[in-house]
Order: structure tokens, then sequence, then C-alpha cells
């Protein structure tokens, strides 16, 4: 790394460097990246083409481009079915307040381990916080289930003997926002508070030192010195989580809510629809076609976004 | 090749000079090179113990098939949790690396798989050669049945008796405490069996009257139209029977789920009492983790909804039942269709096998089937295990447990799922079944029955095949609320919906265009 920016230092102004001078004097830079090009080159390059696959009827024995191609067939049911609409809209409004409330919550999270003095007590709870990411979506579905359920569920067990009435949240859409909501935030909270612990680990000591000198108490070091100092890393990942934005999280949703129809208002997104719609007739063409919308949308978002990043303040922007 | 071009002579011989290698056709086919053959299944892998068992089975079975054809056989499990997208991606994959396939045309998706690609064509040269015992004892109307576009995919389990018509399975004793005599007959009875059992839970024992796990709606639903119709449904659309013709009226298609407003209402009226009498859980739509059938069996719920052939099991007195302990307990069943006797027969391809496209040794395959269906050593090993170990015969011939039978690791029979080649000629009796109530049932049935009249209708559903999926995901989800009664405001207005819903969906279009190739297949 260190000989790497020394060579670039070193380079002399004004002198142009040819490509293979430049691969030459950089060649450790771009050994160290080479990984990760490839796999960006083998797992999602190389299968681009594989995209052709939801325009045609495909057949195991003919392949994906001797199979016939029926133009937009494939697209057809989920425009159909009436829905599209209602699943993008429920798919962006839970993506939307994954995105801004996990990553609010997550640098809540980090500035306040990193003001926790104990030792023992950081480790403590900061292990306590992680712990929910490792439990697996299937788990969370059955505690949810025993926590929520009419008859014996936990919440209704204490309602009863407090003397309030049963609550029903399995026949009652409304309520499922929150509920899955906060589910998605105590599962990923603790994880995401990682990255920007890290971030606020890195910021400069003498900084802050002088903050304190300066006779800055805690609120305005955090407001004036971390808060500002965090702004590039949240600009980036909510960039990158923009991505995903028309990406359901499957795992969480299916688990949670299952097939209960009752609920599918509010809680039926573009993922778990497919899912129901595709399991009974094994189509990669329907499948490939509802994925190949998504990532259109994604592209979309992220391509506008980036750009009004790069109007308001041009170095956060990704590209 | 060179392989391929001496089966293709050796083929060509065999038909030339049929009745001369009739008995020895098969010893002269190529099986010098030792080869595996992978039968692909679903079915739960066993594990520790079990797996030991079995593969003392599985070595046994080799060295049969090793003398006969100079084959072994690898079992390659497909476990049951989303087996149907498991199994078809395994399928699709065509990396040669499986031969033979258990299929079926109702339940597994047997004709989309044979469309797609992913099954061999199997020429009557080919099972005249590789396969002859099959290829002589199923008859020729039925292996009209097995083919698509003219060409044989399957080889139906055709000569196995099973009814897998759904119903209640009861207690019949308790029945008849709830001043049923004769037992439950009707939906109607079956209310008032549900209310005298949710009125004495404690009495009886019981958690509640039937633990369902939420996914018995659609099965409900072409249950109570069975009882209230004569409708018969055409099996491989999709899960929702929604399309069908009628007793009477074969080749006209209709849609009672949807334009039979008034029985649909009444279904509505019917499962809202059932649920506001506490028959299944409150929040029966998430009750995924439920182990009904297992609770039935020890006396924890008072009904189960399955079809016949897992009433034979739970109406028997079998180590695992130990509701019979009571010399009292009576296992009942009643059958949806009864009121009407609308019972359709089993379509041979319920069980079938196919042999993949990419299979490697398609001739070894059809050899190592021949001799699992058809030879009685091999048909014993696959399908129960060693004698001695995993089951002893008495004095009858029928098949007991030995002594040292332990069903957690000696159940060989239920490792190997072979459902796509019994054959009753070969099998033995379970002398723990409850004989004497079940060959009553069949033989009420086999007075009833209609064999299975669209055998050979393989709907193409290529251009209707958007409109089929929203139908079936909007009827699945409108039967949830209707058939566990969970639906607000009154039944009229939720089958009005549900209509309504199903006409935006697209179902008259799909009336229309099966009946256009109905017509074709059927008007000629």
């Amino acid at each position: 790394m260190s000989k790497g920016s020394v060579v670039a230092a070193e380079a002399p102004a004004g002198r142009k460097l040819g490509f293979f001078e430049k691969v030459r004097k950089y060649r450790t830079l771009i050994f160290m990246c080479l990984p990760t090009c490839l796999f960006f080159f083998f797992f999602s390059y190389v299968p681009l083409p594989g995209i052709w696959v939801a325009f045609v009827k495909y057949n195991y024995q003919k392949g994906i481009f001797g199979s016939r191609f029926v133009g937009l067939q494939n697209f057809e049911f989920m425009v159909e079915s009436g829905k599209l609409w209602s699943l993008t809209r429920n798919t962006i409004l839970y993506n939307l307040a994954f995105i801004i409330l996990g990553n609010l919550f997550a640098v809540f999270m980090a500035i306040l381990l990193n003001e926790i003095r104990s030792k023992a007590f950081k480790k403590v709870s900061q292990t306590m916080m992680f712990l929910p990411y490792f439990i697996s979506h299937v788990l969370i579905g059955v505690l949810v289930f025993n926590f929520l359920n009419y008859d014996t569920g936990f919440v209704n067990t204490l309602l009863t003997k407090w003397g309030f009435e049963r609550w029903q949240p399995y026949a009652n859409a409304s309520c499922w926002p929150a509920i899955l909501i906060f589910i998605y935030l105590w599962q990923q909270s603790g994880y995401n508070s990682v990255v920007y612990f890290a971030a606020i680990m890195g910021i400069d000591g003498e900084v802050i030192e002088a903050s304190r000198v300066d006779g800055a108490n805690a609120f305005q070091k955090i407001r004036y010195i971390i808060l500002p100092s965090l702004r590039p890393t949240i600009v980036i990942l909510l960039l990158f989580a923009l991505g995903g934005i028309v990406r359901g999280n499957f795992g969480l949703f299916y688990n949670i809510i299952g097939t209960n129809s009752l609920l599918y208002e509010t809680t039926d997104i573009i993922e778990t629809f497919v899912y129901r719609a595709s399991v009974t007739d094994f189509n990669f063409s329907t499948a490939s076609a509802v994925g190949f919308y998504q990532s259109l949308i994604g592209f979309a978002i992220v391509m506008t976004v980036n750009f009004i990043v790069k109007k308001i303040e041009p170095d956060y922007s990704l590209f | 090749m060179k392989k391929r071009v001496l089966a293709l002579l050796l083929a060509m011989t065999m038909l030339l000079s049929l009745a001369a290698c009739k008995k020895d056709g098969a010893k002269k086919v190529d099986t010098k090179e030792h080869v595996k053959i992978t039968y692909m299944f679903t079915g739960s892998k066993p594990e520790g113990a079990a797996m030991d068992r079995f593969q003392e089975m599985n070595k046994k079975l080799n060295e049969i098939l090793t003398e006969k054809c100079n084959a072994e056989l690898e079992f390659y499990w497909i476990g049951w949790t989303d087996y149907l997208s498991v199994y078809n991606m395994n399928i699709a994959a065509q990396d040669g690396t499986v031969d033979l396939i258990g299929t079926a045309s109702d339940w597994l998706d047997a004709w989309p798989n044979a469309k797609n690609g992913g099954f061999k064509i199997l020429t009557e040269d080919m099972l005249k050669t590789y396969a002859p015992e099959t290829w002589k004892s199923v008859p020729k109307d039925h292996w009209e049945l097995c083919k698509y576009d003219g060409d044989i995919y399957l080889m139906p389990e055709d000569n196995y008796a099973q009814w897998t018509n759904h119903g209640y399975i009861y207690r019949l004793d308790w029945a008849k405490k709830a001043g049923l005599a004769n037992g439950v007959h009707s939906w109607e009875d079956m209310t008032k069996y549900f209310e005298y059992v949710t009125a004495n839970k404690d009495a009886l024992g019981i958690n509640v009257a039937w633990d369902s796990d939420g996914t018995h709606n659609v099965q409900m639903a072409s249950g109570w139209v069975a009882s209230h119709s004569k409708f018969v449904p055409i099996d491989g659309i999709c899960t929702a029977a929604l399309w069908g013709g009628t007793k009477d009226n074969l080749y006209t298609i209709i849609t009672p789920a949807y334009s039979d407003t008034q029985m649909m209402v009444d279904f509505a009226k019917m499962m809202k009492q059932w649920d506001e009498m506490g028959v299944w859980k409150t929040d029966v739509l998430n009750n995924t983790t439920s182990t009904n059938r297992d609770d039935y069996r020890v006396g924890l719920v008072a009904a189960e909804q399955h079809h016949t052939q897992t009433w034979t099991d739970l109406c028997s007195k079998t180590p695992s039942n130990t509701i019979y302990n009571d010399p009292n307990a009576e296992s009942g069943f009643f059958y949806f269709g009864e009121e009407t006797d609308n019972v359709v027969a089993l379509s041979i391809t319920h069980g079938a096998m196919a042999v993949s496209a990419a299979s490697k040794n398609p001739e070894r395959a059809l050899m190592v089937y021949d001799l699992l269906r058809n030879d009685p050593d091999c048909y014993r090993l696959i399908n129960y295990g060693i004698q001695g170990i995993s089951y002893e015969l008495d004095s009858n011939g029928y098949r007991i447990t030995p002594a040292s039978y332990n069903p957690d690791t000696d159940n060989v029979g239920g490792a190997t799922s072979w459902w796509w080649g019994r054959n009753d000629n070969l099998e033995l009796k379970d002398a723990t079944r409850n004989w004497t109530a079940i060959e009553s049932l069949y033989k009420v049935y086999d007075k009833i029955k209609i064999d299975y009249p669209y055998g050979q209708f393989v709907p193409n559903v290529d251009s209707i095949e958007g409109k089929v999926k929203n139908c079936n995901e909007v009827f699945g989800n409108y039967m949830k609320q209707i058939a566990y009664g969970k639906y607000s405001g009154t039944a009229e207005d939720i089958v009005a919906e549900m209509q309504a819903a199903l006409k935006q969906a697209g179902i008259e279009d799909v009336t229309a265009e099966l009946q256009r190739q109905f017509d074709q297949l059927y008007k000629k």
C-alpha cells in the first residue's frame, strides 16, 4: 500500500505515462484489486446475456438462445394480475423505511457505543446487539408467531393477565408495517452500526482533542465533529442501498407472514407474490422477467439519486 | 456412440425376431460395462442408524442388479422442503447425473417437464427391448395415457390399488356419542361432530378439534364442490381445481367455484360457523408448526383432513397409533363427494417413472426399472427392506414387523419412496392394517367411482399461463379467508368480491381457451 502511494507521488508532473508504463508502475495496486474485478466480471458481466431467458419460452434441451422468442409474454402475468403497482409500492416503501430508519438507528447506536467508557460494558452490549443478526429468518418467524399469536402468544397472555382485551395481529393488516420494521431494526441495527462505529474510530483524534480543549461538551462534540465526519459514509451507504430498493427482503416477509392472505394488502412484496405464483410451475422465464424489471428500476433509481447527489455535493457521488 | 449404434441394431434384431427372442431378449442386450443408475425422487433421506439399514438393503439390491443387468442403483433424495422447486431445478440441470426420475402428472410436474425437454422419449422399441415385463403388463390404452404429442414419456404405476380422494378422518366412537350413530356422511354431519368435540374438548382430552396448519383451503373448497355437484376437475392446470366438466357432461368446461354463487355462499357460511366454534386455532393461517397427524395418532386432536390412503393408516392399530389402546376407539372417513356419489378414481400417472433426457445410460435405466417393478426379490427389497430385519411374513402371507423391529431405523420402505412402480401382483399386505374397514370402503368406491376421464388431455397453457397463475393465486387467497371463515363482512360480499377478482384475473378467458383445446381433442 505504502509503496503504491509513494510511486504515485513520485510520478513526474507534466509527463503522461503510457498504458503499459502505468500498468507496470501500479502493478501492486492492480494486483490487489484483481480478485474483485474478476469476481464482478464472472458473476455480474458474464451472466448478462442470460437476461435473454426473460424473452423466450425456455426449453431445457434447446437452451437459452435456442428457445422460442416470445417477446414480452413473460412479463404479462405481472401486469395482468393488476397488482404490479401495489407490489412495487409496498416493496419500495418498506425498503425506504428499512434504509432510512435502519441507517439512522445504526448511526445512533454507533455514537452511543462510542460514548461508553466501561470497556466490559461496551463489549457485552456490542455482542448483544450483534446477536439477532445471526438468527435465521425461519426462527424469527417462529419467534414472532409465539409472541403474537392469539390463543397462546406471549403478548396476549400478558394482556389477558393485566385485564386487557386480546389483540389479533394475524387478522389485522394495518399493524404489520410497524411490526416488520421493528423486527428489521432489531435484527439489523447492531450489525449495520459496525461500519459507522469503525468510521467514528477513524476520526482524527487531534480534532476531538482540540474540541475538548475548546470546551465543547459531549453533545456539541457529536453535533459538530462526529456527525459531519460520518456524512460521506452515510451518503455512500445510502446510495448503495438504493440500488436494491425494488428487491424485497423475501426471507423476512415470507417467514413471518407466510401465506396469510388476510395480511397481503400491506405486506405483499414483489418477491413473495412471484414466489407464490411460480412455486407450482417452475418457470425460469417469468422469474427472470421479474428480476429484469427489478434491475431496471433499481438502475434508474441509482442513476437519478447519484445525479442529484452530484449536483449538490460532487465529492460524495459514486461516479 | 458405438454403444448406441449397437443397441439400435440389437433393438432392430429384436423386432425382426420377436417371437424367438421373447424370453431371453434382455440377456442379449450389451451389458458389458458396469454402470451406476441414479434414481431421483421425493422423500426424506434416512440418517444415522436408519441410513446404515438402508445401505444394507441397497447393497443386497445392487448384488442382484449387478448379476441381472450389470448395474447398480444409487438413490438421490429430494427433501420435502420446497420439494417441487428443488425437484424441477434438478430436472432442469440436465447434467447427466440422474437417470430414473420418479414423477406424477398431478402432484409433480410430469407434463411440464416432458414439454420442457426434461424427459427422454421412450420409444416402443426401447420399452420392448429393455423393459419387456413392464411393456407387457401395461395395457395399450394405458400407454396412450402416457403420451404427449404422440410420444411416450412415462411408465405408469397402473397396477396398484390406492385411493387418494380427500376427506375428513374423524373419531367414529366420538361421532356416535355426538348422536351420529352411523358416523359422518355429509358436511352437516361434520358440523354436528365438530360441535360435539369442541364443546367437550376437555373431557375428550384434546387440545383443539383440528390443528390445521392453514393450508387446506383449496382442498376443502374442492371437497365442498365435489359434495354439492357432479363436478369432475381437470388435473395438472394449477393447484386450484377450478376447471372441469360434470359427470353428465364431461366435455363442457365449467367453473362451479366461480360461477355457482349460492353454493360458495353456503360454504363460506358453514366455515364461518366452524371458525366461531373453534374447530381450528384462531391464528390458523400462520399455524405452520402444527403436527396434526401425529397428534391424531395419540388422541390430541379429533380430526385430520387428508386422503383415503392416509386413513387406511390412521384407522389401523399400528404401534404409532396409540389411540387404539382404548378398545372403543375407531376412525371413520368422510370422503368428499359422498353426498353425491361423486368419486373419481386416481389417474394412472399419479405415480410414474420417467428417464432423464440427459441420462447417459437410458437403456440400463429401463432394465433396472423393469426389475424393480417386476422381479419379486428386487421388489421386496426396495419396498420393504430385508426380510427378518425390516419385515417378516406371517402364516397367512401378510407382512408383519419382526420382534426386533424399530420403526425409527428399520423402515427401509419409507426411505425409498417407491411410488412409481408398485405392483399389486407382488405387494405384501400389511397385517396391521384394518383390512375389514378398508376393503369395505374400497367396495363402496368401486361401485360409485368413474375413471379419471381426462388422462389424455395435456393442456397447452402457453398462451394463458399468466391468467392461470393469477386465477390460482386469487382463488387461493380468497379461499384462505373463506375456507377458514376469516373474512369480514357477509358471506355474500366475500364471494362476490372473489368472483370479481377471478373475472379480473381472466378466468373466463382461460375457460374459453381450455374449451377450445377440449373440442380439438374430444370432438374429433
